[in-house]
């Protein structure tokens, strides 16, 4: 390599380190402030650290704040969510990549079209639609419309998938007699099993990270509130004196679950998304 | 494939019994659909469905409780394309996808470009960091920003503001400020998700072609012109589509939180005002008029993509 492409390469690395810095720094801010003493919050505002750590802001929540009630919600919120929606993409998916019938390409154009409306604008007709059924401030209200949501979008990716595994293992198991159900819930399921867990897990995050439509389904019912939307609330209710540090506690507690699941995932959805996108 | 796959099973099945044999084809034939009724089911209830009852509302006058009241024909639509709202919204949405497209088109694109020479361990790395801010709820990730805003003296960014000497700010509140404030948030939490796309484009390309364009002396700035920057054409269109598309969902929450689209609209845009003249203002018909609106928008676009693509393939050839 050239003296001038070796100045370069370290160019682009000074670059994207710093930039990487700056784009971190807000949720080195999170961590630090929630463990800041909460009268000490604004004695140094630019170090996210002081020299004294302490677990008041996050025991001062845990007390005031029935965050366990929230955390179950949240959980059977993205958990129903997340299984509802790979139940439903996965056979489709399967249909759309191993099936020629009549109407096909008009049936995935209907799905995937589905991904333009924007959930904002589903917002008033299922609200109007979940109150027809009194379903509004429940599980199941918050739950269905949301399975709609995002769905082509795991069909899309599964079936992208799907397309690229081998056509002649599966023909070898429906010729040995399997039906085509048993051959996908044994053949092809477990091969693409880790686009599955990256479908699911992407569900899962970003239903958990739910706020606007649970605040409306929810909001009138505090025993209904996700994580999300109490924290929200813990947030706007004024109860006076400094409570960022309690504050970033209970935001420090919604987001380690999703951190926690994707630094675990993380090689599994980030192949399945640009492998999913290359192909697309 | 199908094709040949049918006729194997069919030979396969030679021997067996007229009638059984009919049937079963006959179930074959409907297997597919049997797939599919849930998802299409749940998508037409939820989705569709929901999108006509949309347009159905934007032809009434109504409340929240009753939204189908009285037929009001286009009125809802002309009252809202006449009045001064539109105009303004309309604005501020195009000023507003101004900065996304910086935000999640030019600075995710730049970035993963700058990856280009890199181990791919430093790549997995940055994709690995970068991607972190997409996982986090984005209410929280507005409170920490808001403590960032806080327009006392004891704000960050005040303090950053005092430590060059200049008076401290109420970034929200601020006609001129408020927009990109809170474009800042929005396109900080959605721009690893666009680099790793850029990634994945960039890897596409084929290492050959860049071999032998370097072997051929082709200089850094020509690489880039001639072969990484025409490869890359369709990713770099699909992240611009995918940011005009969702950059108004993107900006909802923080929206939401902190400006409720003020101050004098400096933050609204079409997607906040459907949710606003809804949920806040009840006036359920004007929104249901704006989604058709947006809807009809979106729709524009994506045909726009579509022949944009189109055309670009056959350029290749």
């Amino acid at each position: 390599m050239t003296v001038k492409s070796q100045r370069s390469l370290w160019l682009a690395r000074i670059i994207l380190f710093s930039a990487t810095l700056l784009i971190l720094a807000p949720l080195v801010y999170l961590l630090g402030i929630s463990f800041k003493p909460p009268e000490q919050i604004f004695a140094n505002v630019l170090s996210p650290f002081s020299s004294e750590l302490t677990l008041t802001n996050y025991t001062n929540v845990i007390e005031t704040v029935p965050l366990l009630g929230y955390l179950w919600n949240s959980l059977l919120f993205a958990c129903g969510v997340a299984i509802g929606q790979l139940l439903l993409a996965l056979p489709a998916a399967y249909a759309f990549s191993y099936y020629t019938f009549r109407f096909k390409n008009l049936l995935l154009a209907l799905v995937l079209l589905s991904l333009m409306v924007p959930f904002v604008v589903t917002y008033i007709p299922n609200y109007l639609l979940l109150s027809q059924f009194r379903l509004v401030n429940t599980l199941p209200g918050l739950i269905l419309p949301m399975l709609g949501v995002s769905l082509g979008f795991g069909i899309f990716l599964l079936r992208q998938h799907f397309m690229s595994f081998q056509k002649e293992i599966m023909e070898a198991a429906m010729i040995d007699g399997a039906t085509s159900w048993q051959t996908l819930v044994h053949v092809v399921a477990p091969a693409n099993l880790s686009a599955i867990t990256a479908v699911l897990v992407y569900v899962l995050i970003n239903t958990w990270n739910q706020f606007i439509w649970p605040l409306l389904i929810t909001g009138g019912r505090e025993e209904a509130y996700t994580l999300t939307v109490g924290v929200q609330m813990y947030f706007t209710n004024p109860e006076g004196g400094n409570r960022w540090g309690s504050i970033m506690a209970a935001s420090m507690l919604t987001a380690l679950p999703t951190i926690i699941i994707y630094l675990l995932m993380r090689k599994a959805i980030l192949r399945t998304f640009t492998e999913g996108a290359v192909k697309g | 494939m199908s094709q040949t796959r049918r006729q194997s099973l069919y030979m396969t099945e030679h021997g067996a019994a007229h009638e059984r044999a009919g049937w079963r084809v006959w179930l074959r034939k409907l297997t597919p659909y049997f797939y599919l009724a849930p998802a299409l089911i749940v998508i037409v209830v939820f989705v569709y469905l929901p999108l006509i009852r949309t347009v159905e509302i934007s032809l009434h006058q109504g409340n929240l409780l009753n939204p189908t009241r009285t037929y009001v024909g286009l009125d809802n639509y002309i009252e809202l394309i006449t009045g001064k709202l539109f105009g303004e919204i309309l604005l501020q949405s195009a000023l507003y996808l101004l900065f996304a497209v910086i935000g999640s088109v030019i600075v995710p694109i730049s970035l993963a470009m700058l990856t280009l020479q890199l181990t791919d361990r430093e790549v997995d790395f940055y994709q690995s960091a970068l991607f972190l801010p997409t996982v986090i709820a984005f209410n929280v990730v507005v409170l920490i920003w808001a403590f960032f805003f806080l327009p006392t003296t004891g704000g960050l960014f005040n303090q950053i503001l005092a430590a060059f000497g200049q008076p401290p700010s109420d970034w929200l509140k601020d006609p001129l400020l408020a927009l990109p404030s809170i474009a800042l948030i929005a396109n900080w939490k959605i721009m690893g998700f666009h680099f790793l796309l850029a990634i994945a484009g960039l890897k596409a390309i084929p290492k050959e072609y860049l071999e032998a364009a370097y072997v051929d002396g082709a200089s850094g700035w020509q690489l880039m012109r001639r072969i990484i920057l025409p490869l890359f054409a369709p990713t770099g269109l699909f992240i611009l589509i995918i940011t005009l598309i969702g950059a108004m969902d993107a900006v909802f929450t923080p929206i939401r939180i902190m400006t409720e689209g003020g101050p004098n609209n400096a933050t609204n845009n079409l997607m906040y005002a459907i949710f606003s003249e809804g949920f806040r203002f009840f006036r359920v018909g004007q929104a249901s008029a704006l989604s058709i609106i947006l809807i009809v928008l979106f729709g524009g676009l994506i045909y726009w993509q579509y022949r944009l693509f189109d055309r670009n393939v056959s350029y290749d050839r």
